[in-house]
């Protein structure tokens, strides 16, 4: 097991470096034209050189390169070319948000989806065709539509939760759980029907097999087999399709975000994206890969407990 | 079997998290948060994030009203343009070139770090203004000098007549941040100034909201009229519209794709100008298109467009058709000149066989996308109509800027500010303006810009002479002045427009009684 972790781990800060790199290249070969951007169309050529100069974009992209590996080796991403803000600070403030939108919506994509899956592929029949249908219904509208209509019926008409977000530094629990409600469920109904469909297939193919039919015939209750034996041979494909969900949910927030005015790393990401703040780009690439690697690992070990085979492999 | 428990761990902690979230739920009844009762609160959006809040950082227009709030400039900008003393009292140009501005300071001011507010304080700010190279840098590109004459009077020298200063002293220029603080990382990120509010840094969310609250002891009492001004950065103009339908909050900017929802909640439209859209004919001595040279072509380009049309289906007809760049709260505005070049595809034609292009004539333009992709299609097709084909090549917007003022084309869409007279001329026809990337001027805009900066008497009738020059010279093809579709809550707050500016001053909401 720890050499599966170590082996993953490295596969891990392989990626990691891999993509920083490339990011880096590939957003500050071009970075030409930033200067006059932050500066405005009345700045002179004058002035749009000095900041060049400031902002070090007259230095070769190798040395701006290693510049940036160093600082970021000790966890200094720089600052905003825009607002001057610590890049870390502006992350770290945001990521709490963030984070509590990604793992709940994940928590109840795995409570909904596997409940969904397990029954239609128990059931079958006409249970099995109405999950499929709507699943493929919530995993077709985009989440944002399904954020659009969020707003309108359950915001602005029943006025029951804000249209925007109203969590602040130091709001009561009450506000991020009303704030955070229509995201997440946004999140939610996207995400449910792709993962609830992929669980209805593991668990079917479970059922199918050889190990089911005699548990069964030594006369194990149905609750037993269907739970203890069928739920657990089915988790791994079930973790692994949670998983991939867990990272395009990553992808997801950034609309929601900007839909709901939600102050996270979704909304940061579009706003720095969208007028070349590079630093912040930066960071947010760097934190959304470590992510994606500490949940995979994570999924990995929970594989690896669940089933002893992945260990030796 | 560590792994196990480590795993275990991990897998609790999550769901503990969760349902920790779920549980404490119970108690509150989905209230939507966010308001607090009582007192005169203000929430406004605000459709970006500042940058820095270093007042050197400040910018124009919609960017401005935060910094308002935290700081006070030396000139106050009243709603319709006249410029009252804020932190000076008086001033006056003190020789006859109108190239030395002397002012009096306020002698009771102090900054919310306790420093004190004099002549040193102005010398140190406006230095720093110049040295700092933000977004606003030019407005002090005629200053030469300034000095402190005694603590409570400043001088400044100009290397030549400009009558933009003054004003420019009630923009960016004239933010005075405390000299303790100038210049300091802190500063980027915590404004320190004499204004009416100060920011309360552990309640705001830079990029998301910031929290102003009243400050003790404010000299003017008049410019402070609320306990807590909340500036909600909204970006996304369904997150804006959105926050009017719910009555999130109380003022903000909208746009005709979103004016339905606005006009449904209730809340009330402010509705005025502040840009014109239409075309630059940057190459107006042909140096990349002769055509361009030929005033007859760049008059059929102004007679091809359909300016109504373009209005009604761009700007969902919130707006005026007009033929000129100057704007009606300008000293240059004629109002016979708004329909100069009324549809008339024919007439277009013809100016363009007098000028011998019976065949047509193709010229290049950059496509701004994903912004103009509407406008630029109405150029092709309009253009193409009179005989003019229009070959596009997509521009990012990191670029756009950089590509026009390097003169790579010789026409371009695009959106503009309507200032007043003196600084729409150093934006769009002195020879160092950034939209006049080929520096073409000729005799007559020399003499009246001469005349407008020397600010006599004879000022404003060389604006106006200067507006009829370059409209009936085509030296643009404007189309319209597009409406700023401001809603508010009349309920809780008066609004009172702006001029030339994109949103209201901090000043200009007061509670609704």
């Amino acid at each position: 097991m720890i050499s599966l972790v170590l082996r993953r781990l490295g596969a891990g800060i392989a990626v990691l470096l891999c993509v920083t790199v490339l990011t880096f290249v590939l957003l500050y070969s071009s970075s030409g034209s930033i200067a006059r951007n932050i500066l405005g169309d009345q700045a002179t050529d004058e002035a749009v050189a000095a900041k060049e100069v400031a902002l070090g974009l007259d230095q070769p992209l190798l040395t701006r390169l290693g510049d940036w590996f160093a600082h970021a080796a000790q966890g200094d991403f720089g600052r905003s070319w825009f607002t001057n803000e610590p890049v870390v600070g502006s992350i770290l403030g945001r990521l709490p948000v963030t984070f509590a939108m990604v793992i709940t919506s994940i928590l109840l994509i795995a409570l909904v989806a596997t409940v969904l899956g397990m029954v239609a592929a128990v059931r079958r029949g006409w249970v099995d065709r109405v999950v499929q249908v709507a699943a493929v219904v919530g995993n077709a509208v985009p989440g944002f539509i399904i954020g659009i209509v969020l707003v309108l019926t359950l915001a602005i008409n029943a006025g029951w939760f804000p249209a925007i977000s109203a969590i602040s530094p130091g709001a009561r629990l009450g506000v991020w759980i009303t704030s955070l409600t229509l995201p997440v469920l946004a999140l939610v109904v996207n995400g449910v029907g792709g993962t609830a469909q992929q669980i209805r297939s593991a668990f079917i193919k479970q059922l199918e097999l050889d190990y089911v039919r005699t548990l069964r015939s030594r006369g194990i209750s149905e609750r037993e087999v269907l739970f203890r034996h069928v739920l657990r041979s089915a988790a791994p494909a079930g973790l692994t399709v949670l998983s991939l969900q867990f990272i395009s949910l990553l992808g997801g927030v950034v609309i929601i975000e900007s839909l709901f005015a939600i102050p996270g790393m979704g909304s940061l990401a579009v706003n720095a994206t969208a007028r070349a703040d590079l630093p912040v780009v930066m960071g947010v690439v760097v934190y959304t890969v470590l992510i994606v690697i500490v949940v995979n690992l994570l999924v990995d070990i929970l594989n690896g407990w669940l089933n002893p085979k992945v260990r030796v492999s | 079997m560590k792994s196990r428990t480590t795993a275990a761990a991990a897998l609790a902690a999550t769901a503990a998290l969760a349902l920790a979230a779920c549980s404490a739920g119970s108690d509150d009844n989905g209230s939507t948060g966010g308001d607090s009762a009582g007192g005169a609160t203000l929430t406004l959006g605000i459709l970006g994030e500042p940058t820095s809040w270093d007042p050197a950082q400040a910018h124009v227009g919609h960017a401005l009203q935060p910094y308002q709030a935290v700081y006070d400039s030396l000139i106050l900008r009243e709603p319709d343009g006249t410029l009252s003393p804020m932190l000076a009292t008086q001033w006056e140009w003190t020789d006859d070139a109108r190239t030395v501005l002397t002012m009096d300071l306020r002698t009771d001011v102090t900054f919310s770090d306790g420093a004190a507010f004099d002549a040193d304080a102005v010398v140190a700010n406006i230095t720093h203004f110049q040295e700092d190279n933000g977004p606003q840098a030019n407005q002090a590109a005629s200053l030469e000098e300034v000095v402190a004459v005694d603590e409570d009077t400043v001088e400044f020298t100009l290397s030549r007549p400009d009558a933009s200063f003054e004003y420019f002293l009630s923009q960016a220029l004239g933010l005075m941040g405390s000299p303790e603080a100038l210049g300091t990382d802190d500063m980027d990120t915590l404004p320190v100034g004499t204004g009416p509010y100060v920011m309360d840094g552990g309640q705001s969310i830079p990029g998301s909201q910031y929290v102003m609250t009243a400050r003790d002891g404010y000299w003017g009492a008049d410019l402070q009229k609320w306990d807590q001004i909340t500036l909600r950065v909204l970006v996304d103009s369904a997150a804006r519209a959105n926050a009017v339908s719910a009555g999130e909050v109380d003022a903000v900017l909208l746009d005709a794709t979103t004016y339905d929802q606005g006009e449904q909640s209730g809340y009330t439209l402010l509705e005025y100008p502040t840009d014109w859209s239409g075309m630059m004919l940057f190459d107006r001595e042909g140096v990349l298109n002769p055509a361009l040279a030929d005033v007859r072509v760049r008059q059929a380009i102004n007679y091809a467009f359909d300016r109504q049309a373009l209005l009604d289906q761009v700007a969902g007809g919130f707006g005026e058709v007009t033929s000129q760049v100057f704007g009606p709260d300008s000293s240059a505005y004629l109002p016979e000149l708004d329909d100069y070049y009324a549809y008339d595809p024919d007439k277009a034609r013809e100016l363009l066989a007098e000028a011998g292009y019976a065949d047509g004539l193709t010229i290049t333009m950059p496509l701004l996308a994903p912004n103009f992709e509407t406008l630029t299609a109405f150029v092709v097709q309009q253009l193409g109509d009179v005989g003019i084909t229009v070959e596009t090549t997509a521009v990012t917007q990191q670029e756009y800027l950089d590509v026009l003022r390097a003169g790579k084309y010789p026409m371009a869409v695009f959106n503009l500010f309507q200032g007043p007279t003196s600084v729409a001329y150093t934006q769009l026809l002195a020879t160092g303006a950034a939209y006049n990337p080929f520096a073409t001027t000729t005799p007559e805009i020399d003499a009246a810009a001469e005349a407008i900066n020397a600010g006599g008497d004879d000022a404003d009738s060389a604006a106006q002479d200067l507006n009829r020059y370059i409209t009936e010279n085509a030296w643009f093809v404007p189309w319209y002045r597009p409406s700023q579709l401001y809603f508010y809550d009349a309920d809780k707050v008066q609004v009172e427009a702006q001029i030339q500016m994109a949103v209201p001053s901090i000043y200009n909401y007061t509670p609704a009684s």
